[in-house]
């Protein structure tokens, strides 16, 4: 049976193995690579994407279970040309190192500042929990906190 | 790319016109005949619509390797970094002898030595590039070269306060390329940089936070298909049988072959796993259908490799192996029985898996004797040679594109993903991906060795060591820790070393060897500092006077300047008031290493959390690595070392079950998340006047564990001889 979404605002269909998970359709169907495959056992969050805003790992949900749901990817977290705050903040603080699980890191804080605008230390060690190989967590903390700072400005 | 017969040249299309200012192999290639192209490439390209784009030799994986190198291409050509294109140079080295390798660039990531490889020839190149660029517009306005200046991207006269854009120049270089002799242009000196020794953020920071497709898991070329193997998760076995039948039945399921183990001596060190490959439309239905795959694998003869096996027989070897010396001086029986005090202790560490964030992944196309490969792999000579090991085309049939690597660590550097991918594509004739899962990537890691090591050190009532005497056994030869530092610094001296027999898959893991020597060695100086009552600072100070230089007996054997390890433990001390009062339950440890060309202190404060677990809060840390071409770079290596030594510290533990590994995801092997990660990192980077970059990459990860123990031991008088520490407070 077909099952119909919204990738970054485009409609998609899809009647392929519902067991197929999210991100092998983003990656391989709907040509969006900035989701990246880290574990596929949802531990490592480098395949985090926004599905109806909240933060999930779409290495863990299956096409069958994506029916009228709205996803937002990387690629669709800007407003055009217009970075999305939490890119910027990444910028502004030079996080990304190798760059690979980034995409993911930037996708779960910006369902989190959502939730949470005025993160503490302790709100950031709850509620991100993504692997970063290169360790840039001390960088990552500071344009979270960067990030929340210019989002309150704006 | 066209035949080149000059430096410099012109190349058209009906859109653009480009100038490649070209390096080369001879010193002042000019008007050669039509030298190989393998040896010519560019470190600039000039469009005429205004695009500048700066090519750089080695891959990053993080490193920052190719930001530090677009930094002193930048620097010579006077280019804001903002404004140009930075892309990777292809494979520059020769093919002539049957094999790849580096010509007149390095082009691999390794030893934390690439930016010093570099160095020299690429901002001679980018230099030349200059100068044709100025003597094109003196030519332009008719004045001489040397009234002229360059600036961002523009060649300036400031006599008429003209300006024209190196890329309006293209023609007009061209006519002068040939005429600049490259070997007689020096680069700029260090007092008139601008760009090297200044901040620079990654140069593909954009394209990161965008989730551009930049990195080798991205790439795809048209027809290809792809392949999932089900390899031997034994770490050596065969294949008794197997049954297919419903791996067939998934659709998009092309084919389904075996792959052989290479070499096919289980004895000899595994180049490639023999296991059932899975050939498919996409990634998906590969997985799929190779999870439907029924093997029964037969893994009796790896039985012996076993995680407490292994252990149990290195600390039976500490007992009764035999052992070969390495160092030895002065007399240590002599100092033992003269001791006021003598101190003894054992140590050890599990296996660590390298969980490169990026599973591995190559393209292959193998048609005929001609094979190209799309690949993210830490140095561009070993991916190409794993062509011909895998399937025999001459390295010069070979063309490769490479790209950004998530992570290497050390693991990037081995062949097998790439062999698996040549084999494959030759089996099928068609172009094939292979893209490994993470249990794939751990099960098959080329692992950090597992090893125990016994020191035994003899202090006078001052606490001064008089005799220092390690034996080291370990499943692969551990030599290094013997010959480190303090052999040669303390007179009596013996170093040991015994390899016990085992059949597991070792590789380069960040800082090979140093980063468990730097944690045994500076861990015991602090048992040695506690047992005598002597100010632990004092006491590395005391070990680091004892010389001035010498040079080091491990690769790459450069000299030692024992003033620089006073330098960063003093600076590091000081940052940190280490010494100071702590509140119950917290606590501070010190420790210094040099690893292969630059030297690292850390200080870290430690908070106990209960009895069975601490939070490292703040690292203070200083360095000397030489000129910094880009300290923030500096200090993200130094971070990045620090966030990596202290998770393999705590919970790098790679199991062997009779021969199966049995932590194979981030369910089974923990990695530290943003909670633990201390919040307050302090660097110091130290200035010794030095006109050259030495390396950072892996510098800062040995000193962290010993100085993350050591606090324990301040914090808790707990002391961590066995590793990892979430098992063993």
């Amino acid at each position: 049976m077909a099952v119909s979404f919204s990738i970054n605002g485009t409609q998609r269909t899809f009647d392929g193995d519902e067991e197929m998970p999210l991100l092998w359709h983003l990656r391989e169907e709907a040509g969006l690579k900035g989701t990246k495959f880290g574990c596929g056992i949802g531990q490592c969050g480098a395949c985090t994407v926004h599905l109806d805003g909240e933060a999930v790992r779409s290495c863990s949900v299956p096409m069958g279970t994506v029916s009228g749901a709205s996803i937002t990817t990387i690629e669709g977290l800007a407003d055009g040309d217009s970075l999305h705050p939490v890119q910027e903040a990444w910028l502004e603080e030079d996080v990304p190192q190798c760059g690979y699980c980034q995409a993911g890191q930037i996708m779960a804080t910006a369902a989190f500042l959502k939730e949470t605008p005025n993160p503490s230390d302790e709100d950031i060690n709850n509620g991100i929990t993504n692997l970063c190989r290169c360790g840039t967590y001390y960088r990552i903390r500071k344009a979270i906190k960067r990030a929340a700072e210019n989002m309150a400005a704006t | 790319m066209a035949s080149l017969n000059r430096r410099a040249f012109l190349k058209s299309s009906a859109a653009t016109a480009t100038l490649v200012v070209a390096v080369s192999h001879a010193p002042h290639l000019i008007a050669q005949n039509a030298p190989s192209t393998a040896h010519v490439s560019p470190c600039l390209k000039l469009n005429s619509d205004g695009q500048i784009t700066l090519c750089v030799p080695i891959p990053d994986m993080g490193q920052g390797m190719e930001t530090t190198a677009a930094q002193m291409i930048a620097d010579e050509l006077h280019v804001e970094l903002n404004e140009v294109s930075v892309e990777l140079m292809p494979f520059l080295g020769s093919t002539n002898e049957g094999r790849a390798v580096f010509g007149r660039f390095y082009q691999g990531g390794g030893g934390s030595g690439s930016t010093m490889r570099i160095y020299h020839e690429l901002r001679r190149t980018a230099a030349y590039a200059r100068t044709v660029l100025l003597e094109a517009a003196a030519r332009n306005w008719q004045v001489p070269r040397t009234g002229l200046v360059a600036a961002s991207g523009h060649v300036n006269d400031p006599g008429s306060g003209r300006a024209i854009a190196y890329t309006d120049l293209i023609e007009a270089a061209q006519s002068v390329g040939d005429e600049i002799k490259s070997n007689t242009i020096d680069p700029k000196p260090v007092s008139a940089q601008t760009v090297i020794g200044k901040n620079a953020k990654n140069v593909h920071g954009k394209s990161i936070v965008m989730g551009e497709p930049i990195f080798g898991i991205d790439a795809e070329i048209p027809g290809m298909v792809h392949a999932v193997i089900r390899r031997c998760p034994h770490l050596n076995g065969d294949i008794v049988r197997f049954d297919d039948r419903e791996a067939r039945e998934v659709p998009g399921v092309i084919d389904i072959t075996t792959l052989d183990r290479i070499p096919e001596d289980k004895s000899a060190y595994r180049s490639v796993a023999n296991g059932v490959a899975v050939i498919a439309e996409s990634y998906w239905a590969a997985r799929k259908a190779a999870n439907l795959l029924e093997i029964e694998w037969d893994g009796s003869i790896s039985v012996e490799d076993d995680t407490e096996g292994l252990r149990s027989k290195c600390l039976a070897a500490l007992n009764d192996g035999e052992f070969r010396t390495s160092i030895e001086g002065g007399d240590i029986d002599a100092a033992f029985k003269e001791a006021d005090q003598i101190v003894e202790a054992t140590y050890f560490h599990p296996h660590w898996a390298h969980t490169c964030i990026e599973p591995h992944s190559c393209i292959a196309n193998v048609q005929g004797d001609e094979a190209e490969i799309w690949v993210g792999h830490q140095f561009m000579d070993s991916a190409i040679n794993g062509v011909t090991n895998a399937v025999g085309i001459s390295p010069s049939k070979v063309k490769s594109n490479f790209y950004r690597m998530g992570t290497g660590f050390g693991r990037k550097f081995e062949e097998d993903y790439v062999m698996e991918a040549a084999l494959l594509s030759k089996a099928i004739g068609r172009a094939v991906k292979v893209t490994w899962s993470r249990e794939d990537e751990m099960e098959q890691d080329y692992v950090n060795s597992l090893g125990a090591y016994r020191l035994r050190a003899s202090a006078d009532s001052d606490g001064n060591v008089t005799a220092w005497h390690i034996k080291a056994a370990a499943d692969t030869v551990p030599a290094i820790i013997t010959r480190e530092y303090p052999a040669r610094l303390i007179e009596n001296y013996k170093g040991e070393f015994h390899q016990v027999p085992n059949g597991v898959s070792r590789g380069a893991w960040r800082g090979p060897h140093h980063n468990v020597a730097g944690w045994v060695i500076q861990s015991f100086l602090d048992e040695i500092a506690a047992a005598t009552g002597k100010d632990r600072l004092q006491s590395l100070l005391d070990i680091y006077s004892k010389k001035e230089i010498l040079k080091s007996a491990n690769w790459p054997y450069r000299d030692t300047f024992f003033e620089r390890y006073r330098a960063v433990l003093q600076k590091a001390a000081d940052e940190a008031g280490f010494g100071k009062t702590m509140p119950n339950g917290w606590g501070q440890g010190i420790a210094v290493h040099h690893t292969f060309v630059s030297v690292c202190t850390h200080v870290v404060d430690v908070e106990m959390l209960g009895e069975k677990d601490y939070r490292a809060h703040r690292v203070t840390s200083a360095i000397d690595c030489g000129l910094p071409v880009n300290p923030l770079g500096v200090r993200a290596q130094v971070e990045s070392g620090i966030m990596d030594g202290l998770c393999a510290a705590k919970y790098g533990k790679w199991v062997l079950e009779k021969g199966l590994v049995t932590t194979n995801n981030f369910d089974t092997y923990q990695k530290m998340r943003i909670n633990e990660a201390p919040a307050d990192v302090d660097i110091h980077i130290l200035d010794f006047g030095e006109t050259e970059p030495r390396g950072t990459g892996e510098v800062s990860l040995p000193p962290v564990i010993p100085a993350l123990t050591n606090a324990i031991f301040a914090a808790s008088g707990k002391r961590i001889r066995n590793l990892p520490i979430s098992e063993n407070l």
